[in-house]
């Protein structure tokens, strides 16, 4: 099974006077459990427009309740622009320009898709990578 | 107004027949309030372990790690629940992850659940300057 490390570093040199803030993790990307291996990687580059209102990025067609991941990057140099980031109905934040986020994603049931919108106008860039346990390829049409 | 740096890096030697080796980092314009660097021993009501306050419109940065330990510093396994107040679960944690996402867009805060026990977790958070 194929090992990944995720890594984050967080740091701030003014934050706190005289106290810099340097957090730093790492982790193996674990299948549900403690496998590792997860292979079922989806990485690419969209654009979004904000006339398309909010679109499922990913779908989950996998076994529910498992261990996935999600790296979504909003590649604007806009400041006003900012994607918003969803799982189905709920609506968990707003994606500045050129911000980034790691998040799991346990595909509760199959009405878990991961949903992104783009605001305010005109269109913006995004790169994201997808981390699954499984996956269920849909029936043919 | 601080500025913080947030970076992610992924690696693999053997994912695929190609080397992963992905980064990505930013810079963001920070304000108050902020914790810094925190622990809390999560129980398995969420509502007792609220981590971030609600937002009123503003965005917040927030970061959170399962150590893999309870409060007794015994290791555990069971998952930590990442969920928005009002019990709207967003992901679930193992031992030893972590995740960094912005929080916003709605008036809810973050809170954590252990799915069972107790699991000692470290969290942070910013607000959006």
């Amino acid at each position: 099974m194929a090992t990944t490390t995720a890594t984050v570093s967080i740091t701030s040199a003014d934050l706190v006077p005289g106290m810099p803030v340097a957090i730093n993790a790492s982790s193996t990307l674990y299948q549900t459990g403690t496998t590792t291996g997860l292979e079922l990687v989806e990485m690419g580059k969209g654009t979004l427009t904000q006339a398309s209102g909010a679109d499922a990025l990913a779908d989950a067609l996998g076994t529910a309740d498992t261990t996935n991941w999600v790296y979504i990057c909003n590649k604007s140099t806009n400041v006003e622009q900012y994607m918003v980031i969803g799982i189905h109905e709920t609506v968990i934040g707003h994606l500045g320009s050129e911000e980034w986020l790691w998040m799991p994603w346990n595909m509760g049931d199959s009405d878990a898709e991961i949903n992104i919108e783009a605001e305010a106008s005109g269109s913006i860039d995004y790169e994201y990578a997808i981390y699954r346990s499984t996956n269920t390829l849909p029936a043919k049409t | 107004m601080a500025t913080l740096t947030p970076t992610l890096t992924l690696t693999s030697t053997d994912v695929s027949s190609d080397r992963l080796s992905f980064s990505v980092t930013d810079s963001l314009t920070i304000t108050s309030p902020h914790i810094g660097l925190a622990k809390t021993a999560v129980t398995t009501t969420g509502a007792n372990n609220i981590i971030q306050p609600a937002t009123d419109g503003q965005t917040y940065y927030v970061y959170v790690k399962h150590t893999g330990v309870d409060s007794g510093g015994s290791a555990v396994s069971t998952t930590l629940n990442i969920e928005l107040t009002g019990d709207v679960i967003i992901g679930k944690l193992s031992a030893g992850e972590f995740m960094w996402m912005p929080v916003g867009g709605h008036s809810l805060g973050v809170q954590l659940q252990a799915s069972s026990g107790t699991i000692v977790a470290e969290y942070a958070y910013f607000t959006k300057g």
